[in-house]
């Protein structure tokens, strides 16, 4: 119990002493943790978009809603039994809302707008061949079909939109990574200012016999603090940019080939615990390193 | 209780501070060591304390063998011996009590030992009623006082002091002394490194003297003696942080 309320008391103390720098290293973390928040929420947003064009669907054939349904069953056939194809998949319009509102589930008044009417229902066409102008000209043979709306191929926006995903995660990731060496450098000296603020504290325990482990204690848990408090507010902000991105690429029509790009809820909690820790992480390799060097027996 | 076997050390390979020392002290003993500036007191007390590592030699403390000791057991040794300044390293942030408590505090002691053994303390040194002054609104010789409580709050078994009256007027320093002494007669071993011919004379206990780093003399009931006489050692060198 005493040494609970020393801890609290040691470590409360140091910060208070120190506020400039701690303030400091706690934004810098903030920022690291809350471009690796970013990073990791732009993987998955690409991941869920481009999931669809994955696991073979190489073209998607959209019916008109006001198909025939002789017509539906006779492209169907024709689609089945064409040579250089080797599978389809009817996807109903029904299928086809449960998965938007799936995409949509924390957004309800955005998934209210969409009415499961509206959207067209369609064949997932898997061609045997994977060169991207062969599909192109199969999908140019299905186009001008009677009772067909669009075909879509979606290899090369699919490849576009993977390369900027990917680049744009590099770039985040290697900010992330030069953020988090600033926070680990900044933690770092914030805990030796406070050592160094306590020197006579700490000659004095050495001297009667306190053990390294506790005289290190209420400088990792400082350090920790720092980090934990540096990763619930990038956690924050990454909530708030995911709430943002989210928004605008609804509200904007020029952007509205972004709408499937999403973080599930599921994904979101993934997005901030990892960030929490990484903001914890950070503090911790800080204050050890700090710890370990300025307090030789 | 403490036992150096041809203890040397030497400081970045070039000054001798302890050159090829053997000793024997006894549980309870009261010993005086004697000798100019620079003649290896300090060094032989940083020694005991694992402060700092014999060169060639082995030194037993309380039981152990310094040379074979991990250092994560060096604070457990530490808890056993009980280290008074001349500069009283007292936290001027800290009351009195606070000061005391502090080092039962940082070695895990539960509060209720802190609450029975710091006044218990305090009243052997004669302090009870400073308990909640700052270490500047004391004299240099209650100063002294309240780092002599903290050294022997844990009662260790050892009680080592490095020139603790440097700082202190000759009334004082012999009432230190004589504080000293009444801890020694619990049982606890005390060493202490001393400039101060008076109260090494009037005293008449154990006397080790060294120059240079080598033991000079080793007397049962000795006197100051004129080997250790230089101008430190007449007590006229400067000291810092003087007593108020």
């Amino acid at each position: 119990m005493s040494r609970i309320r020393y801890f609290a008391r040691e470590t409360w103390t140091n910060i208070r002493r120190n506020l400039t720098l701690t303030f400091a290293a706690i934004l810098t973390v903030a920022v690291g943790v809350m471009l690796v928040g970013m990073g990791l929420m732009a993987g998955y947003a690409s991941g869920n978009a481009l999931d669809r064009w994955e696991g073979g669907v190489q073209f998607e054939v959209f019916l008109n809603p006001q198909i025939d349904p002789s017509q539906l069953d006779a492209l169907g056939i024709e689609l089945q039994t064409h040579p250089e194809i080797d599978r389809i998949e009817f996807f109903s319009a029904e299928e086809a809302y449960a998965l938007v509102s799936q995409q949509m589930a924390d957004q309800p008044e955005l998934l209210a707008q969409v009415s499961p009417e509206a959207l067209p229902a369609s064949y997932r066409v898997v061609p045997r061949s994977v060169e991207a102008e062969l599909i192109e000209s199969l999908a140019a043979q299905f186009r001008q079909r009677p009772g067909v709306m669009s075909v879509q191929t979606g290899r090369e926006e699919v490849d576009a939109i993977r390369t900027w995903f990917t680049s744009f995660q590099g770039i985040v990731l290697l900010l992330s990574i030069v953020l988090s060496g600033a926070s680990v450098m900044l933690i770092f000296n914030s805990i030796r200012v406070a050592m160094f603020a306590r020197r006579r504290e700490i000659e004095v325990m050495k001297l009667v016999g306190a053990t390294n482990s506790f005289i290190r204690f209420p400088f990792m848990l400082e350090g920790m603090l720092h980090g934990l408090i540096g990763g619930i507010i990038g956690a924050i902000a990454a909530g708030a940019l995911r709430g943002h991105v989210e928004g605008l690429f609804s509200r904007s029509d020029i952007l509205a080939f972004f709408r499937s790009f999403v973080v599930t809820s599921d994904q979101f909690t993934t997005v901030v615990i990892v960030t929490v820790i990484a903001g914890v992480l950070v503090g911790m390799i800080g204050s050890a390193f700090a710890a370990s060097r300025f307090l030789d027996v | 209780m403490i036992r150096f076997d041809n203890v040397t050390k030497i400081y970045k390979g070039e000054t001798r501070a302890v050159n090829g020392v053997t000793l024997n002290i006894e549980k309870g003993e009261f010993v005086f060591l004697v000798g100019p500036s620079g003649s290896g007191k300090s060094t032989m007390l940083r020694l005991m304390t694992c402060e700092e590592k014999v060169t060639a030699g082995d030194i037993h403390v309380a039981g152990k063998d310094l040379s074979k000791l991990n250092s994560w057991r060096v604070p457990y040794l530490r808890r056993n011996i009980g280290s008074v300044f001349q500069d009283f390293k007292l936290l001027p942030n800290k009351t009195v009590y606070q000061n005391v408590a502090f080092a039962l505090e940082v070695i895990g002691r539960p509060e209720n030992v802190i609450r029975t053994q710091v006044p218990a303390i305090l009243e052997l040194v004669g302090l009870e009623d400073k308990h909640r002054r700052f270490p500047d609104e004391l004299s240099g010789g209650e100063q002294q006082r309240v780092s002599i409580a903290r050294a022997f709050v844990n009662r260790p078994l050892i009680l080592l002091a490095d020139e603790p009256t440097g700082n202190l007027d000759p009334d004082t320093s012999e009432e230190l002394t004589s504080l000293l002494d009444r801890i020694n007669r619990t049982g606890t071993t005390v060493v202490m490194a001393t400039h101060d011919r008076t109260i090494v004379d009037s005293m008449r206990r154990r006397v080790i003297a060294l120059r240079h780093g080598e033991l000079v003399r080793d007397e049962q009931r000795g006197a100051y003696g004129s080997e250790t006489d230089s101008p430190e050692a007449l007590g006229v060198h400067p000291v810092d942080g003087a007593s108020p």
